[in-house]
């Protein structure tokens, strides 16, 4: 910060400010969308603004596909791989805002705030991912988490509601302090807070500060762990999944695990932490046990939400395994294969969570009781075949098994373990994938089971059912849009490669 | 003048932190909760302060007075929730949020 007062050349020219101008433009909605609410209390109109700017930055964002890596100050830095993980981001902000509209439409109250949070929460993101400095990496890692708070505990009606914002608060706020604190210790050795710091020698044996060092390392890891969900951070996950609004539940199983796995491979990349042995050691165990607990204590489930809570857990223990290898391989490929996963868990975690949030808003009674059981798949696909099949790709995508775009991404990191002679860990992710298994192929054959019908009374709420199920036009285009990108990428993963790659 | 050396304010700071941590996972009350974090996050504040000192940089003080504003931006949630809480339970223990098992 100080060097950047030093420096004579303007502190924002052109080109940099294309390079950010999607975050900009979240920026100057947020500010707009403010005065907006002042103007005119209207749910129509907000939802419809936030629409808009999330819309005109995705517009921005694919735009900047093409354009070369640039330096945006100090602070962030913004190229192929950034720009790439933003378009996850607004994508699943978009479909997000949607799934939240029928949500919201049950209410008397306005729902302005909602609206501001998530396109704050957004623009954390996109901070996140495109951050090349600590300081920008705090900044987004805590406009992305406050803004969740606020949003998991927003339908005060809610049973859980308070609950779940408290536990996700404190523990969020404990993670933030914790990386904090490695942030502070690794500055404190290196003195350099950008990303591409490089380590004195001669102070790193002094004083014990070596000790610092790596304590720090140990502590910012584990902050950004917690966030993502990563085993012996993960008590709080299954709870806030369960307690928060579908919608959001969406958005912390996408945008906030994108954004911040992003970030932190690019932070580990910069710092060639690797090098490292302890380190190393410490993301390897952390990764082993991801997968194994994820996977097994996802079998004893039976709320649908908190078993894909820990799913998304035994995922991120698979995507650790492409950060412990990465010395070993070009970093080109570890981008690809990280960026690939990563897609292909948002698309399988956007359309299950639709397919959710619309089952759920089909009886208005469980509108706010966020209970959904596997139960309430049974014969899906009697009822609505075109849901039903949004849902079986996206748990057979979750799975892994071949002409499904999770298939490719489990391939990517099949393949770069193998190159790196990482056996254990190879071994451990096809335990944990075959564990996987066992409770994504008893969800599959729940839907098409026989729907149960009894009395009268029952047959009657199915009809309701039937109906309601029918949902509208824009969430039919929203399903058959899904049902096209799962079969599409999975048997032609190149048109994602070559996003990526470019 | 002597100067305090670098080592001594990292240990300051990380008992500092850890009295906070501890006063996290302890208490019952969660006002006295969300008082801890604010301890845990000053702590971390000292540690910029020290290091930017020795590096004769201005970093450590902007990294300061940004986790400011995040513990004022954190408090306000948290204070919040905590109305909600006392007005839903009619108490502030901790141990009453535990309705989600599984």
């Amino acid at each position: 910060m100080m060097s950047i007062a030093s420096n004579s050349q303007p502190l924002l020219t052109m080109t940099m400010a294309s390079a950010i101008l999607p975050q900009l433009i979240i920026a100057f909605g947020i500010t707009l969308a403010l005065l907006l609410v002042a103007w005119k209390r209207s749910q129509r109109t907000i939802a419809l603004f936030t629409f808009l700017t999330l819309f005109i930055a995705l517009l921005a964002n694919v735009s900047l596909q093409a354009m070369p890596a640039t330096q945006v100050t100090q602070l962030l830095k913004v190229d192929g791989y950034s720009t790439f993980a933003f378009s996850l981001i607004l994508i699943s902000a978009l479909v997000a805002l949607r799934m939240s509209h029928s949500f919201l439409k049950a209410h008397v109250e306005v729902h302005d705030e909602y609206y501001l949070l998530l396109l704050l929460l957004v623009l954390g993101a996109g901070v996140l991912v495109a951050s090349d400095h600590f300081a920008s990496l705090f900044l987004g890692f805590e406009l992305l988490s406050i803004s969740l708070v606020g949003l998991v505990g927003y339908h005060r009606e809610s049973n859980y509601s308070v609950e779940s914002a408290f536990k996700y608060l404190v523990l969020s706020a404990t993670a933030s302090s914790f990386m904090l604190l490695g942030i502070a210790f690794i500055y404190s050795v290196t003195g350099d807070l950008s990303f591409n710091a490089t380590i004195p020698t001669a102070i790193y044996h002094q004083q014990g500060l070596g000790l610092f060092f790596q304590l720090g390392l140990l502590l910012f890891v584990s902050g950004i762990a917690f966030k993502l969900s990563i085993a012996p951070f993960h008590f709080w996950t299954p709870d806030v999944y369960q307690g928060a609004p579908t919608p959001i539940t969406m958005l912390m199983a996408t945008i906030s695990k994108v954004a911040m796995f992003v970030v932190l491979l690019k932070c580990i990349i910069a710092q060639r932490y690797l090098l490292l042995e302890n380190f190393q050691l410490f993301l390897t165990s952390f990764a082993v046990i991801s997968m194994l607990l994820g996977n097994v204590m996802a079998l004893q489930q039976q709320n649908l939400k908190r078993l894909l809570a820990y799913s998304s857990i035994a995922h991120m223990g698979y995507l650790l395994i492409v950060i412990i290898v990465t010395s070993a391989q070009s970093l080109a490929f570890t981008w690809q294969s990280a960026l690939f996963y990563l897609a292909a868990y948002t698309v399988a975690n956007l359309s299950i969570f639709i397919i959710i949030a619309l089952i759920q808003q089909q009886n208005t009674s469980s509108l706010y009781q966020e209970d959904i059981s596997l139960t309430d798949l049974q014969g899906l696909f009697w009822r609505a075949p075109s849901y039903a099949l949004l849902m079986i790709l996206g748990l057979l995508s979750l799975a892994g098994i071949p002409l499904t775009m999770g298939f490719i991404g489990k391939f990517y990191i099949l393949s770069q373990a193998t190159i790196a002679h990482a056996w254990w860990l190879i071994a451990t992710l096809i335990i944990g994938s075959a564990i996987g298994l066992a409770y994504y192929l008893p969800m599959i054959f729940k839907i098409f089971a026989d729907t149960p019908s009894d009395t009268l009374c029952d047959t009657q709420k199915m009809n309701g059912k039937v109906k309601a199920l029918g949902g509208d036009i824009i969430e039919q285009v929203l399903v058959y849009s899904f049902i096209t990108f799962g079969l599409v990428f999975g048997v032609l993963p190149e048109v994602i490669n070559q996003l990526i790659a470019s | 003048m002597t100067v305090i050396p670098l080592f001594h304010v990292l240990i300051l700071s990380t008992l500092l932190f850890a009295i906070g941590f501890i006063g996290v996972v302890a208490r019952k009350n969660t006002l006295f909760i969300l008082m801890s974090l604010e301890i845990m996050l000053n702590a971390v504040g000292v540690a910029f302060i020290g290091a930017g000192s020795v590096w004769q940089q201005a970093d450590g003080q902007v990294m300061f007075l940004l986790i400011l504003t995040l513990a004022a931006a954190e408090v306000a949630v948290g204070l919040a929730l905590l109305i909600r809480m006392q007005k839903k339970y009619r108490s502030l223990d901790i141990d009453l949020l535990n309705q989600m098992k599984g």
